[in-house]
């Protein structure tokens, strides 16, 4: 039928095209794990982190490293004073899902405006230009941006993972997440947890949108549709499960490359939605677990087993 | 011989492992207080729930006055099953009257068109509701509370409001669970007054307690649950004297 | 004077969209965002029939809520079990499904959407005449929200909202009542479309997206959740103040941006400094 290279170049093109998208997903993921939060913020993180770069490389010339650090302080920055002046007070009022929902998708509406008067509504890329060289592999054609895309994507999940699994705010973070009050009362800070979880990330959303805006044009509406995609990977691979969520991501990646050959690319879009909304009637409560068991054993001091699904 | 009016034949309930309620058979008759007693974690609140329709059996049946009840919870309490809740579970935004007037077995308002038109049918309905509701009141001697928030009452009266509820619908059949607990004074004498009336007037009752005193004033008999079972049926007195059963309350209870 | 007519019509248009979405989220407690497609729906279906068919517009109008009826229908009785923050995610992927079939299909217009709408009373007091209508027609949806909801159907809504396992042993039937205040409340935002459809004779599927469902559930949280009033006066604060730099005669590239960050910071603003809504009430917001 179709030819096994033209495959497996769709298959390659899918994974590296899947980086951002593994590293906004895992990005959503942990805050809604750590913080029981609904980020959409994160959405107008990403287009701080995106313009700074912009605008530290493209007007103001800054060599590369800078625009990146700038870009980094940047977004850490305004997560920070988020979770402190924003996020912090919303909890002790133990205000409603409802409230957190609205604040923090106001808030990278505003962002967007903001940068949309700042910026124009032009698409923007990092770099004059996108392309980027290829080398041909038995056939598959393999450009730098791709194997870029897929060693930072690996080695941040790689670092992520062992910051979860061996360090101690790690295992604090994780047993914030299985139940907060009873780490408190074990002498952990939530708050800690919580700010440590958005720091994270953070980076993986500057991670994100350098890969994205080094590929791609972006403008201020894009981040909403980024963030929209994060939300159906980790609902669709369970709440509380952050690498199973980047998995999703990777396989809705693929998913989306791979229709390209039985429909047309226009109603990717409404593929995803329907996945989203077909798996939500299947699965009323989000995936109940495909792994055999979390990646994570339960950290010490935090006993109950998660409520998952 | 009074009439029955519930019945339960080999009812099972399994949770994963536990199981909840193991070849439960049970009949009430119109005026009995039943009492049920047993350790927490027995099942008590569960055969209710697998009565009221909450969550449904594994196997076995139950039938209200010779029918078989089946179906969701809205179902059985129009067919005639009324119950409280061991934690309330008061609508906290609504007065007391409010509280009780959404409990009619014969619900005016079920039609949105009807109910914004306000037909005269609606009316009338609302009409007998409200004089229902004050009397109900009036017998617990709660009138004055008719339009306080109900979380703005204090607990024991909050308690009764959630009986109060429960006798707006009209059906045979009462169960209560846990009406007594933190209950004192003058509202734990409405409690017992109120409970020991409605079974007078021909309604089976079934209380779920651990004052045993209370059930000793009023129930007529009691069984005693542990682990999902029913042990033994007789009178309070009987079940009271029992070493074994009452090693098997106090050794389990408060483990 | 011609804007202070057309901000008018915004606000009541706002006004219908926000009371019916409060009967939704505020009283049935029913967490879905979904709001803005129904507003779509009603909209699209009123263009197409006023553009190909030329039907009268009360007739279109009344297509257009019946298709914003039965689609809520559909979206109620599938997601309905669903709860939560779920109910609220499948809410939006069957918005954003919906809105991506709009985009793509040729006969709405696709990205461009529906721009030859045809005139509907035209003259000097066109602006005029769709105020007062759309006045009217918000009037009567906020009558009829305080109808149903003050009689006994409103209150098994509230004690559903409550309390629903309480309010199901009791012996009301959760699921047609959902399911009732669902086309109900969509039903009005299919008004709201109609409306809006043939009084800006434009309408493009961007219109309807994801910051439309935010700033519909802004206006009934910080109005009021959950009260009459308090939706009403969300939405009219959050239309008007924004509308008021269209006298500063600032180049059009701006006020769009510059609209959108005065009812962002309004929003922030009023979170945390109202965080009970705007009418205060004891009435907590939807459960969560
Ligand atoms: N919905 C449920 N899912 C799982 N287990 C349940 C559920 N409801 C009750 N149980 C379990 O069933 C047992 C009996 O509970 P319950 O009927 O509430 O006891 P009690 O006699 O104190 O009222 C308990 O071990 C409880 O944890
Ligand atoms: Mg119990």
């Amino acid at each position: 039928m179709t030819d096994p290279v033209i495959l497996l170049q769709i298959l390659w093109t899918g994974i590296a095209m899947s980086s951002y998208f593994v590293l906004f997903t895992v990005a959503f993921a942990l805050t809604l794990k750590v913080e029981k939060l609904w980020n959409f913020a994160q959405a107008g993180l990403m287009g701080i982190a995106f313009y700074t770069m912009f605008w530290s490389l493209n007007a103001a010339h800054w060599p590369t490293w800078a625009g990146i650090v700038a870009s980094v302080l940047l977004t850490i920055g305004v997560t920070i004073g988020m979770e402190i002046w924003a996020i912090d007070v919303l909890r002790r009022r133990h205000s409603s899902g409802l409230i957190f929902f609205i604040f923090t998708l106001i808030f990278s509406q505003f962002v967007a405006f903001l940068l949309t008067l700042l910026f124009g509504t032009e698409p923007e890329t990092i770099f004059p230009s996108v392309m980027s060289p290829v080398r041909i592999v038995s056939g598959i054609a393999v450009s730098d941006w791709d194997l870029q895309a897929v060693g930072l994507t690996a080695a941040l999940l790689i670092a992520l993972y062992l910051l979860i699994r061996f360090t101690r705010d790690g295992q604090f973070m994780l047993a914030v997440a299985d139940n907060e009050k009873l780490s408190e009362i074990y002498g952990i800070s939530a708050r800690r947890a919580y700010i440590l979880s958005g720091v994270i990330s953070a980076l993986l959303i500057v991670a994100g949108i350098w890969l994205y805006g080094t590929r791609a044009g972006v403008t201020p509406d894009v981040p909403v549709d980024l963030i929209l995609t994060a939300v159906i990977a980790t609902l669709i691979g369970g709440l509380g499960r952050v690498f199973s969520a980047g998995m999703v991501a990777v396989g809705l990646a693929l998913l989306q490359s791979f229709s390209i050959l039985f429909i047309a690319s226009k109603w990717q879009g409404l593929l995803l939605y329907g996945i989203l909304f077909f798996a939500l009637l299947v699965f009323p409560r989000g995936i109940p677990a495909w792994r055999p068991r979390r990646i994570q054993p339960a950290p010490k001091p935090a006993a109950p087993v998660q409520a998952e699904g | 011989m009074t009439q029955e009016i519930l019945r339960l034949e080999n009812v099972c309930k399994r949770f994963g492992g536990i199981v909840v309620a193991d070849d439960i058979c049970l009949s009430l008759h119109a005026g009995d207080v039943l009492g049920l007693i047993g350790p927490n974690g027995a099942g008590k609140t569960t055969l209710f729930n697998l009565i009221s329709g909450l969550i449904q059996p594994d196997a076995g049946r139950i039938y209200l006055q010779g029918h078989a009840l089946t179906g969701p919870l809205h179902r059985r309490a129009r067919a005639g099953v009324a119950r409280t809740w061991q934690h309330m579970r008061l609508f906290r935004t609504m007065t007391v009257l409010e509280n009780m007037l959404v409990g009619p077995r014969n619900y005016p308002g079920e039609s949105l068109l009807r109910s914004m038109i306000g037909t005269p049918s609606v009316h009338r309905a609302e009409a007998a509701a409200r004089d229902r509701a004050m009397h109900v009141l009036e017998r617990m001697g709660l009138t004055n509370t008719a339009s306080t928030i109900v979380v703005d009452l204090p607990f024991g009266q909050q308690k009764l409001v959630g009986l109060a509820r429960a006798l707006m619908n009209d059906g045979p059949c009462l169960l209560l669970d846990e009406p007594m607990a933190g209950v004192e004074g003058s509202n734990y004498e409405t409690m017992q007054r109120i409970v020991r009336d409605e079974a007078a007037a021909g309604r089976a009752v079934c209380v779920v307690e651990h004052n045993v005193s209370f059930i000793k004033d009023l129930c007529t008999e009691a069984i005693f649950m542990s682990y999902g079972r029913i042990l033994k049926r007789g009178s309070v007195d009987d079940l009271t004297r029992s070493r074994e059963l009452t090693e098997l309350y106090f050794g389990t209870a408060d483990a | 004077m011609d804007y202070l007519a057309s901000a008018g019509v915004l606000i009541g248009i706002y006004i219908i969209l926000a009371a019916g979405y409060n009967l939704i989220i505020g009283y049935g407690g029913l967490n879905t965002i979904a709001h803005p497609i129904f507003f779509a729906l009603g909209a699209y279906t009123t263009a197409l029939l006023a553009i190909g068919t030329g039907l009268p517009p009360v007739i279109c109008i009344a297509a257009g809520i019946g298709v914003a009826v039965i689609a809520s229908v559909f979206l109620a009785v599938t997601t309905l079990r669903i709860s939560g923050d779920y109910l609220l995610i499948a809410s939006l992927g069957f918005q954003l499904g919906l809105l991506q079939a709009i985009n793509n299909l040729d006969f709405t217009g696709g990205p461009s959407g529906l721009s030859n709408i045809p005139v509907t009373l035209s003259g000097p007091a066109r602006g005029w005449l769709y105020l007062m209508i759309t006045a009217a027609l918000a009037l009567l949806v906020i009558w009829l929200v305080h109808r149903g909801m003050s009689g006994p159907f409103g209150r098994a809504v509230r004690a559903m909202r409550d309390d629903d396992v309480a309010c199901a042993a009791l012996g009301r039937g959760l699921f047609t009542m959902k399911v009732v205040i669902f086309a109900f409340g969509c039903g009005t935002a299919g008004l709201a479309g109609g409306m809006y459809a043939y009084y800006f004779q434009y309408i493009s599927p961007e219109q309807f997206n994801v910051a439309q469902s935010a700033t519909i559930l802004t206006m009934v949280v910080l109005g009021g959740i959950g009260t009459i009033w308090g939706p009403v006066l969300g939405a009219f604060v959050l239309v008007a103040l924004p509308q008021v730099i269209t006298f500063l005669q600032l180049p059009s590239s701006l006020v769009g941006p510059l609209q959108g960050l005065i009812f962002t910071s309004l929003v922030i603003l009023f979170l945390f400094l109202r965080p009970h809504g705007l009418v205060g009430t004891r009435t907590p917001g939807a459960a969560h």
